[in-house]
């Protein structure tokens, strides 16, 4: 009886040290984990790829703005060849390597066909027009080993004029252009002022008003734009677009309706 | 009949003295695992709430630069030298108790002149033992492409 009694002592403080050792083993492993993860400052790595990737996507509306003005094809290039040194140099001491490649060849997007050269496109002075660039950045950051993180970006803006119509009563004579902006997204643009826009008639430019709302006839937003006093039918439409971004396009078309009023 | 008796008292004797004996193991058996975690703590080192709230700062501060350059205003602050909207801009978006400094640097690290933005005196900057420091890069604005750094520096007062 006494042996039993023994033996059952020895088989729980047997047990309490198994259950003693498992404690230490487990608390060890989260303790390793919680301060490996702490040690290797995540969240300094997480925001400088972050803000490396923002920038890259603001280069890019830096670069297509240059571009629709100054018509450079090579501009996006040497913005991107000037960025991968100078990322370098913003964050000395991560090992940050930056790599990218700019769209090429015909791509679709946005309803659209888009023929890229050298990661931009413009395809102006049609009834749609837009500006368009895309690249695909590649971040490596040394200091924690991440390799081969890509991301591509795009920017785009496109104008559309849905109609243009010459009024031609007597007492007014006018025409009213309905325009509707689109950017990346795709996202309707719905804050451009007066002073974004430029409008020629049979290619002489014109003074306009401009009004801008949700329209229920074409379901979108609109802005409309009107030119008093014209005398006769125009022979062509030609609207020029700068947005806030610095991004032009210039849409143009032909086809003038005549109001039967 | 006496040893009868004697041997009921007996065997009551020995059950209450095996209780006990397990109460005895179960009392060891809890002091040996509670001392193992005791041991245990005394190596965790636990780590100390400064970096915690450096970290914290840190997140704070891009987060808030982050959104400023997400609604196109950062860069417009930057190029245009609007500084004075940048410091309004940086104390709304910021929580109240937290203090700022920030410096903007060209790309070669050559500081641009601009007035002090600072929001809280230098004294909490000076006395702080967790100073955040965020850094923040804007490569251009409009259709020119010229980088700039964005430091900034925030205690929590």
């Amino acid at each position: 009886m006494r042996a039993t009694r023994g033996k059952k002592g020895q088989f729980i403080i047997i047990a309490a040290l198994l259950l003693s050792i498992m404690i230490i083993a487990i608390s060890t492993v989260i303790y390793g984990t919680v301060t490996y993860y702490r040690q290797e400052r995540w969240e300094e790595y997480v925001t400088i790829v972050d803000s490396i990737k923002t920038a890259s996507c603001n280069l890019l509306q830096v670069g297509l703005a240059n571009y629709t003005q100054t018509l450079n094809q090579s501009v996006l290039r040497d913005y991107f060849n000037l960025w991968m040194r100078d990322v370098r140099k913003a964050y000395p001491g991560f090992g940050v390597d930056l790599s990218y490649s700019l769209a090429s060849g015909i791509r679709s997007a946005y309803g659209v066909n888009i023929n890229y050269n050298l990661g931009l496109n413009r395809t102006w002075n049609q009834q749609v027009s837009f500006s368009a660039s895309d690249a695909t950045v590649n971040i490596d950051l040394a200091s924690v080993g991440l390799t081969g993180y890509n991301f591509s970006s795009h920017v785009f803006l496109k104008m559309n004029i849905r109609d243009a119509v010459w009024y031609s009563k007597e007492s007014k004579r006018y025409v009213l252009i309905h325009i509707s902006v689109d950017k990346e997204g795709p996202e309707a643009v719905v804050n451009l002022q007066k002073s974004n826009f430029g409008v020629k008639l049979t290619g002489a430019t014109q003074a306009f008003s401009m009004k801008r709302y949700y329209s229920r006839t074409y379901s979108y937003f609109i802005y409309e734009i009107q030119i008093s006093s014209i005398g006769a039918l125009p022979s062509s439409v030609e609207v020029a677009l700068q947005d806030t971004r610095g991004i032009k396009t210039v849409s143009y078309t032909t086809n003038i309706q005549q109001s039967p009023d | 009949m006496e040893d009868l008796m004697t041997k009921a008292k007996r065997a009551k004797n020995q059950r209450s003295s095996k209780g006990q004996m397990r109460v005895i193991e179960a009392v060891m058996a809890s002091l040996i695992v509670v001392s193992a975690v005791a041991f245990l703590y005394l190596f965790a080192a636990t780590p100390s709430s400064q970096p915690q709230e450096t970290s914290e700062l840190e997140k704070i501060g891009h987060n808030v630069l982050h959104d400023i350059d997400e609604q196109r205003l950062l860069a417009r602050f930057v190029y245009r030298s609007e500084w004075a909207n940048l410091t309004s801009a940086l104390v709304v978006s910021l929580p109240t108790n937290v203090y700022f400094n920030l410096t903007v640097y060209d790309v070669n690290g050559n500081p641009i002149n601009h007035p002090l933005m600072q929001y809280g005196n230098q004294q909490v900057f000076d006395s702080s033992k967790a100073v955040a420091s965020v850094s923040y890069i804007v490569p251009g604005y409009q259709t020119s492409y010229s980088p700039r750094i964005l430091v900034l520096k925030l205690v929590r007062g």
